[in-house]
């Protein structure tokens, strides 16, 4: 193998999450008005396929991204549960509009107030419906959450801190042996640097 | 139950109310004229109000009433029917049914009133089986039971649930702990504060969910 053909080092983190944030299918859960707007979202015209996320799975096994589209009773919480419950690791959530959030205008007594009261949102969308584009920024936001995440949560988000690693240069496998990278090994040699 | 209330000022139609869009397929004074010949003083009382007839029939007759209605008089078209939370001591709920004569080109509307403590009125799903689901709702939400119904459920709310919400004392916020919210998580228990959240309690995510214990 030419060491100077050029090749990628990376975790497998930026590898996973960037497959990950560019294939959210989301599990519609269109429960009023705002269902309609998250179809504009979905169709040809806001055309969420740009960010991956066109196909729209009813199944829960399939999706990875609940969007609560409108008001929830509390009847419709505990199936909305079930269906959270059924979807497979890692997934997300969406709290689409006002009524989703907090339960908007409809405060009374057989709407639940807000579905974070059983569900962990991740994104709350403001707006009585959001527009569309409101809907993209949200889907933009979950997918920068997707980028920003680790696999190994020990080593940065939890547990006690560590020291870094040592800098170390990937082993390379060359004509001379088995030897470690120089730092520039990536950098085009042909091309004169400034 | 003592109810504590202000009650609404009585509001009485003075009698010289001109409705500029009433059609003459409200004026059924025939009609009237012939339910007080058939049924007499089962036929409590009378009301015009905007060129639309309103006749107050006693419980007891309501089906005997809608049979006649519908069987002699033509009104074979049972448009509405619902309940009404009036809120006073004497003859709280009341039921209304507007029923159309569509051949005849008529439009009437009856109302049973009944007591809170003897809240019941003879179902009219024999005769309009239009009827079933909006006394269901009518008994779902004011608790109104109807006799002879087929299948007397709740319609909206939980079958559990315990109270009848659009009962004028019932809370607009409801009862808390009534209506439980799903568990936070797969394996819990039910939540039964509805504002879980502004509590400080937050849904935990799948992945730092407990262990299974299966």
């Amino acid at each position: 193998m030419d060491p100077n053909s050029g090749y990628l080092t990376t975790t497998v983190d930026a590898v996973v999450n960037w497959a990950r944030s560019n294939s959210l299918m989301p599990m519609p859960m269109g429960l009023a008005c705002c269902a309609i707007e998250m179809m504009a979202f979905a169709g040809p015209k806001y055309d969420v396929a740009r960010f991956g996320s066109e196909a729209m799975r009813f199944s829960p096994r399939q999706a990875d991204l609940m969007i609560v589209a409108g008001w929830c009773s509390y009847k419709m919480a505990h199936a909305i549960r079930r269906v959270w419950d059924q979807m497979a690791d890692p997934k997300w959530c969406i709290a689409m509009g006002a009524c989703a959030s907090s339960g908007g205008m409809h405060r009374c007594y057989g709407v639940v107030q807000g579905i974070d009261n059983f569900l962990p949102v991740d994104v709350y969308i403001p707006g009585c419906p959001p527009r569309p584009d409101a809907v993209i920024h949200a889907l933009m936001d979950i997918q920068e959450k997707i980028r920003n995440q680790y696999s190994i949560k020990q080593d940065y988000a939890f547990g006690p801190q560590r020291a870094s690693p040592k800098d170390t240069a990937p082993l390379m496998v060359t004509s001379s042996g088995i030897q470690q990278a120089e730092p520039d090994v990536l950098r085009d040699h042909s091309v004169e640097q400034p | 139950m003592a109810l504590k209330f202000h009650f609404t000022p009585a509001d009485t139609p003075r009698g010289d109310e001109t409705n500029p869009h009433a059609k003459a397929t409200t004026e059924v004074a025939d009609t009237v004229q012939a339910l007080r010949e058939a049924f007499g003083p089962a036929v409590q009382d009378h009301l015009t109000y905007a060129g639309e007839h309103t006749v107050y029939i006693a419980a007891e007759q309501i089906v005997a009433v809608c049979r006649y209605l519908k069987e002699d008089l033509g009104y074979s078209y049972l448009v509405d029917l619902g309940g009404v939370d009036r809120f006073v001591e004497d003859g709280r709920f009341e039921v209304y049914y507007n029923l159309v004569n569509v051949a005849g080109r008529q439009r009437i509307r009856l109302k049973v009133r009944v007591e809170e403590d003897a809240a019941t009125v003879p179902s009219v799903t024999g005769i309009f089986k239009a009827a079933d689901w909006n006394e269901r709702e009518c008994f779902d939400m004011l608790g109104i039971t109807f006799a002879g119904h087929p299948d007397l459920r709740r319609m909206y709310m939980p079958e559990d649930f315990a109270y009848y919400p659009q009962r004028k004392e019932f809370p607009l916020l409801g009862i808390p702990g009534s209506l439980p919210l799903p568990p936070q998580t797969p394996e819990g228990s039910l939540t039964m504060d509805p504002y879980a959240a502004a509590h400080g309690q937050k849904p935990v995510k799948s992945y730092e969910e407990p262990r299974s214990s299966k």
